[in-house]
């Protein structure tokens, strides 16, 4: 029974069979973006040829060129960037003055409004009233439609104003006497103490407006205003089936599947380079809502 | 003109009536302190006359204008939050200025009330830093001269001192007496604390379930509480209470204690009562702590009463008794003897007889024959 | 009477005047809500309409149940309904256990910083979009090129075309799906786990117990609230799949395992522009949603006395 280790044999062994599971689960987390740069920087005859399984081989950045000087990709580029940090800022300007309200008791129907809210959670009209809807308001083929069409959701909103809730009364009172206007009260006082909700939701924002594709592909028309995801949509799933369009990309320099890796790696990368500071929130973000989805 | 004016300040939650009809009058430069136990209603009567709670009914006036509607930020008052309410994000010198810069005062006016301030605190070298970066006693200062900067004509205090540990209370309480004598501003402040509200108080407010107990400076109270409820809430330890029934003994005046287990035992009361009160009449008798005292060099006057006692705890110089009389548990408190265990041999204890309070059991008043 | 009337309106009036700058602020969020959450619902109305578009919504006739009893006639959306349901189930047996099992091992892991790392990365995928997503699939699965068919063939077995084959999709989906969310959806668990006081471990281990035993014995019954509420959300999400990341993965070949309502409503109302039968899809969806997720928070309002929301 007595042991001078702190943790008896078994222990020790049930910790390494532990560890190596979740090495597995690590590995075959990150394969798959490593078999992409893998082939990204490979020619696109050793990926045709089926050599490419984990490093890549004959070094080339030819997709990357191929990739960089197509037109469309910056267009795509570009508008993904309006959309994402546009459409946060609207999120952000519409969202935290109407949660911060709702967070107010002395607010009359204050009770009615929470529900109109949270009732969107349980109950929406669906994906063809929605469509007829924002036809209707002339908001079809529109970079402000769908901007302006997305910016709250009930989830959000109830984040933000559970945030507010928490805020202790006096910081609220302790203003009120010393003469804050409502509007003061909310960007002197609410603002910088809900910071870490504001960053989250603020975080959520750009994730979903970033990785989004559906709706632009249903609202948008010209090639003008697509977003880099349908960009890649189109190229990587649209046309994985034309036969015709994939050989004519074949040269030995680079191949169908060389270009699409690129492109995939190329839209990641800003992902990659926010990630670290979203990590810091997310955990937060998630505690905050609690078990709310 | 009164500073403050309150009458019949009700207010009620739904039909639940927390604070019955409370008037009150504040003179200019007065402190006040509105002490009782927790739930008394005495926050929530400093938080109707800051504007925090709305009045259900009656009337509040602070300097000779109505304010029950006015928003709080136009009554002319400042608050000191229990908890300070410091905003994290601002330093010292933005959190003090924040009532001016709201109010848009212009830049110069801000930083020479801040600066003023700061002396008057002493918290000049602070002035950059963020309050987490404080100590309890700083933060508290900051709070006050957040108060004191917008320059109000009258400054409210909620429970300011609850946070902080018992000689850092001590140092702050003294603090604030100074303060309140060099700038002279009408001052309420809210306290559980008896010992706050006797040190700082020009005058004493005890509330007791919604209600005003009693108003008076803090010795009148002490010495001629006008109830059971005052008399017990004031002086450390309380004042003891025994159980008692009006009998004559020899013609003059005299309880009878209620004997708990054991026998009842006779108390002879002043002469001066006798007037106020009825045969078998149900009272309480108060005896202060303090007032007890053993053998022949304590004085004369005392009339000596058979007492038992359980346990002493000695305090230094003087040292409690905690004790029975007739089977009704006292605390008396004595001076330490050079042996403190010949304490708890003592089989009795002298009561003046002029400074004991009589009480109505049933209604709790005083009875009065004190001269 | 009529002066508490009167009162309550002065009151009302007061408290407007004072309170102005308040409703200001929740206004455009309001109006947001209105104008994109609760207007779209008046179209709801052509579920029981034969819609034109060129009549419009008040100038086509009503028809009643009629579409509902177009949809329930035909085989298409019923294999739709039932693969929603078929898709669900399947997720939320193989994909639901697995961010708890992720958590408790993750709680198990010794190496502070080895924990830290493999937490970042198993998070990551999460903040990927489906696009990519697919595209990672369609690569490995490539039938000339792909890792997986490379892997069979050098093992003598025959190339498989996964992506046309019905019986494949189900499981790449789900299979995906964990890859892409299980590592982030086991914060919930790791957060409840950090809930557990440590001494209950400290205890333990005085007693004798072996990790196993303190796994089996402490961490999980003290996450079971935890788990029986995220099992609830779950069940009550039990017609949301995701059809966004349906869309890019399937094709006509696996519509017989693949196509579920809202592929259904998408295919039929956008791409085909029946708009009275795909809305009355939706709806028909929506309804069954909003009834999974009500009683799902009644229960869970019962089973752990607070609500979702």
């Amino acid at each position: 029974m007595a042991s001078f280790n702190l943790y008896s044999r078994g222990d020790r062994i049930f910790g390494y069979a532990n560890a190596a599971l979740i090495g597995l689960f690590v590995i075959s987390t990150l394969y798959p973006f490593i078999y992409l740069l893998a082939v990204s920087i490979s020619s696109g005859a050793a990926v045709t040829s089926g050599q490419v399984v984990l490093f890549p081989k004959d070094l080339t950045l030819a997709a990357y060129e191929f990739v960089l000087s197509d037109r469309l990709f910056w267009i795509a580029y570009g508008n993904t960037f309006i959309y994402t940090f546009g459409g946060t800022a609207i999120s952000l300007a519409i969202m935290i003055p109407g949660a911060y309200a709702l967070s107010r008791p002395r607010l009359r129907g204050r009770k009615f409004l929470n529900l109109m809210v949270a009732f969107t959670l349980w109950f929406n009209a669906g994906m063809i009233p929605f469509f007829l809807n924002m036809r209707d308001l002339g908001l079809l083929d529109s970079r402000f439609g769908l901007i302006i069409g997305f910016a709250c959701n009930a989830f959000n909103v109830i984040l933000l104003r559970n945030f507010f809730e928490g805020v202790p009364k006096s910081f609220e009172e302790a203003a009120k006497m010393d003469g804050a206007s409502e509007f003061q009260l909310l960007w002197k006082v609410f603002i910088p103490l809900s910071k870490p909700a504001i960053i989250t939701v603020g975080l959520f924002c750009i994730v979903s407006r970033w990785n989004s594709y559906f709706w632009a592909m249903v609202l948008l028309r010209g090639e003008e205003k697509i977003p880099l995801q349908l960009y890649l949509k189109r190229i990587i799933v649209d046309l994985t089936a034309n036969d015709e369009f994939a050989s004519s990309l074949l040269t030995n320099r680079y191949s169908f599947e060389t270009v699409t890796a690129a492109i995939m790696i190329a839209s990641i990368i800003p992902v990659l380079l926010i990630y670290p500071s979203i990590q810091k929130y997310f955990n937060k973000g998630i505690t905050l809502g609690g078990v709310k989805e | 003109m009164s500073a403050v004016e309150l009458n019949d300040v009700v207010k009620r939650y739904g039909a639940l009536e927390v604070v019955h009809s409370v008037n009150l009058n504040v003179a200019t430069g007065e402190f006040i302190v509105l002490v009782g136990p927790s739930g008394c209603g005495k926050s929530t009567t400093l938080r109707m006359i800051a504007g925090l709670e709305e009045i259900s009914d009656g009337t509040i006036s602070i300097g000779g204008r109505v304010v029950n509607r006015m928003a709080p930020k136009d009554r002319d008052v400042a608050m000191v939050f229990q908890n300070y309410a410091l905003y994290p994000h601002l330093n010292v010198a933005e959190n003090i200025a924040f009532g001016l810069r709201v109010r848009r005062e212009k830049n110069e006016v801000v930083e020479a009330a801040v600066n003023e301030a700061a002396t008057i605190l002493d918290l000049t070298p602070y002035l950059k830093r963020k309050p987490a970066d404080l100590s309890g006693g700083q933060r508290q200062r900051v709070a006050m001269g957040r108060a004191i900067v917008r320059k109000p004509k009258v400054f409210l205090f909620d429970e300011p001192l609850s946070n902080l540990d018992a000689k850092l209370r001590t140092q702050m309480r003294a603090e604030i007496k100074r303060l309140h004598k060099r700038m002279g501003v009408t001052s309420i402040y809210v306290t559980h604390d008896q010992v706050e509200a006797m040190t700082l108080a020009d005058r004493i407010v005890v509330m007791n379930a919604g209600r005003v107990e009693q108003v008076g400076s803090p010795m009148e109270l002490f010495l001629n509480p006008a109830n059971a409820f005052v008399a017990s809430f004031l002086g450390s330890p309380p004042m003891n209470l025994l159980r008692a029934t009006v009998t004559s003994l020899n013609g003059e005046p005299a309880a009878r204690i209620d004997g708990v287990h054991t026998d009842a035992i006779e108390l002879k009361l002043p002469v001066s009562f006798v007037a106020s009160l009825e045969a078998d009449q149900r009272i309480l008798v108060g005896v202060r702590p303090e007032h007890f005292s053993i053998g022949p060099e304590a004085g004369a006057q005392g009339q000596p009463i058979a007492a038992t006692v359980d346990l002493v705890e000695p305090l230094g110089s003087e040292a409690l008794l905690h004790s029975r009389i007739a089977g009704q548990p006292i605390v008396a408190k004595l001076e330490t003897p050079a042996d403190v265990r010949k304490l708890s041999e003592i089989g009795e204890l002298k009561i003046p007889t002029d400074r004991l309070h009589v009480f109505d059991a049933a209604s709790g008043k005083a009875v009065s024959g004190h001269a | 009477m009529t002066s508490r009337f009167v009162g309550y309106f002065k009151r009302l009036g007061e408290d407007l005047r004072r309170d102005w700058q308040l409703y200001l602020l929740v206004l455009p969020m309001i109006l947001w809500f209105l104008l994109f959450l609760y207007k779209p619902m008046e179209g709801l109305q052509i579920a029981f309409k034969d819609f034109s578009p060129f009549r419009g919504i008040s100038g086509s006739p009503w028809v009643g149940l009629e579409n509902f009893q177009t949809l329930l006639e035909d085989q298409i959306f019923i294999r739709a309904f039932l693969n929603t349901i078929a898709i669900s189930g399947l997720g939320l047996i193989f994909a639901f256990p697995v961010p708890i099992i992720l958590a408790v091992m993750f709680n198990e892991l010794q190496n502070e910083f080895g924990r830290r790392v493999s937490q970042t990365i198993v998070y990551l995928p999460h903040f990927i979009s489906v696009v990519i997503v697919a595209g990672i699939v369609i690569n490995l699965l490539s039938p000339t090129t792909g890792v997986v068919n490379l892997i069979l063939s050098s093992l003598g077995l025959d190339r498989i075309y996964f992506l046309t084959q019905p019986e494949w999709f189900r499981t790449i989906f789900i299979g995906s799906n964990i890859w892409k969310e299980a590592g982030f959806e086991s914060i919930v668990y790791l957060a409840a786990i950090a809930g557990i006081s440590p001494t209950l471990y400290e205890s333990a281990r005085v007693d004798g117990a072996s990790r196993w035993q303190m796994m089996w014995r402490i961490t999980l019954p003290c996450i079971l609230p935890t788990i029986i509420i995220m099992l609830i959300i779950r069940i009550g999400n039990l017609v949301e799949v995701g059809f966004e990341y349906i869309i890019l993965l399937y094709q006509p070949a696996t519509y017989r395992t693949a196509d579920v309502v809202s592929t259904y409503v998408y295919r039929t109302g956008l791409q085909g522009t029946q708009y009275d039968l795909a809305t009355a899809a939706g709806l028909f969806n929506a309804v069954i949603a909003f009834a999974l997720v009500f009683t799902a928070n009644r229960i869970s309002r019962k089973v752990s006395s607070t609500s979702l929301w």
